[in-house]
């Protein structure tokens, strides 16, 4: 299954190359690096923090304290490596961070407007937007992450594996398995709904 | 969704602080100032100190080849740690569990090796016990401690899991030492006293990078 956002090698190619020399720049001291970095990478990152939190005003401030922690992790990061799966782990681990805090504090968020991420096809063909991301909170901890960051994000699964941390290959059971526990939901929900 | 533009807050935060940073040397690089640490911790401990009475009965594989195996283990499971000290790069879970399998297969089959070799009794001695513990342990410390070091000046995100294997690798590589001086080869002594430092060293390096994990992240609004 082709992932929803997936672009022609070269052009991802050069986005990555693209990356790395941003990323270079600025462990080198150079703000205006920085602040293309995160024109290049904020509005993606905000996206993937709005499928754990699911509120909008959060996800920026999740946004935010991310690249912090990348300002403050900068020098982790090894040229040449790809830049995103290092930038989505620490991303997905602030984000676990801050619902880990809300589980102690027993609060919940209301829910947000759905974000502009597009429904890939292999999804589209059994489940609008809306029903996509509430079924995908029903999925709970079972591979949704994997299945968020490939099909979702456009992510390989070897680029999930290093941003998840876990083999390529689980990755790839994890968000199949996933894939297949949302098309039943689907399928429940419909014959449910049937009179 | 908001613009992209960078927030000028947010700028001003990272202007503030924008020294030029040197990336980190790759995992096995660290892992190699470790590896000197542990080495010199074994050198001192088998010039200085008196070696095992059963020492030149025993095979060299037995004696010099399981301990510089061991060595070799332990090192390797702190540069795992290492490894997974850097987001992004870090193991999948299957092979940590496979390399703390490695390591505590190593120290057992290297301990019944040297029991079936030997043929000790079974003695079981409590204060001969603890000593060794207290042995394993004290030479474990400064390998542990450069390790976590190493690992926690980059960004775990599974602390826990890098502090077990840092404590696992150190617990290890101060055990080639103990093998090379502990007169005692019975099973009993060596499966509890020895391995429970392995073990023991695995729990605080987990309890450790659980408390760094807490204080890390704390600021994480909410």
């Amino acid at each position: 299954m082709a992932p929803a956002q997936q672009q022609p090698p070269t052009s991802k190619a050069s986005d990555d190359h693209r990356l790395v020399e941003l990323m270079t720049g600025y462990q080198q001291g150079r703000v205006e690096d920085f602040s293309l970095l995160y024109e290049a990478l904020a509005q993606p990152l905000q996206r993937y923090l709005w499928t754990f939190v699911r509120n909008t005003s959060v996800a920026e401030d999740l946004l935010q304290e991310t690249f912090l922690q990348i300002h403050r992790a900068r020098r982790t990061y090894t040229p040449p490596r790809p830049v995103k799966p290092w930038v989505y782990a620490i991303s997905r681990h602030v984000a676990l961070m801050y619902l880990r805090s809300q589980r102690r504090r027993k609060e919940s968020l209301p829910d947000d407007e759905l974000p502009e991420v597009p429904v890939p096809p292999e999804i589209a063909s059994f489940a609008d937007r809306a029903t996509l991301y509430r079924l995908l909170d029903a999925l709970g901890g079972h591979g949704r992450d994997e299945l968020t960051l490939h099909h979702l994000m456009g992510f390989s699964f070897e680029e999930v594996g290093h941003i998840v941390g876990c083999a390529p290959g689980t990755a790839k059971v994890r968000a199949h398995r996933a894939l297949k526990a949302l098309r039943e939901m689907v399928n429940r929900e419909r014959q449910g709904e049937d009179p | 969704m908001s613009s992209q533009r960078l927030p000028d807050e947010l700028r001003r935060r990272i202007e503030s602080d924008l020294d030029p940073v040197r990336p980190l040397p790759p995992a096995w690089r660290r892992a190699l100032v470790v590896a000197a640490v542990a080495v010199a911790a074994f050198a001192v401990m088998v010039t200085f100190f008196r070696l095992r009475p059963d020492l030149h009965q025993l095979p060299m594989w037995l004696t010099w080849g399981c301990a510089l195996l061991q060595l070799a283990v332990g090192v390797l499971l702190a540069g795992l740690a290492l490894r997974e000290s850097v987001p992004g790069a870090g193991v999948s879970t299957g092979v940590v569990l496979a390399a703390l399998g490695l390591g505590l297969a190593v120290q057992l089959l290297v301990g019944l090796a040297t029991w079936m070799w030997s043929g000790q009794p079974a003695a079981g001695e409590l204060g001969a016990g603890v000593k060794c513990m207290r042995s394993d342990l004290a030479l474990a410390v400064p390998i542990f401690v450069v390790a976590l070091w190493l690992v926690f000046r980059a960004l775990p995100l599974r602390a826990p899991v890098a502090g077990a294997l840092g404590g696992t690798g150190a617990a290890l590589a101060s055990d080639a030492a103990s093998h090379m001086r502990c007169p005692m080869s019975d099973p009993q002594h060596l499966l509890v006293w020895h391995t429970g430092a392995v073990l023991v060293m695995a729990a605080v390096g987990w309890l450790i990078g659980w408390a760094w994990n807490r204080l890390r992240w704390r600021r994480v609004p909410s």
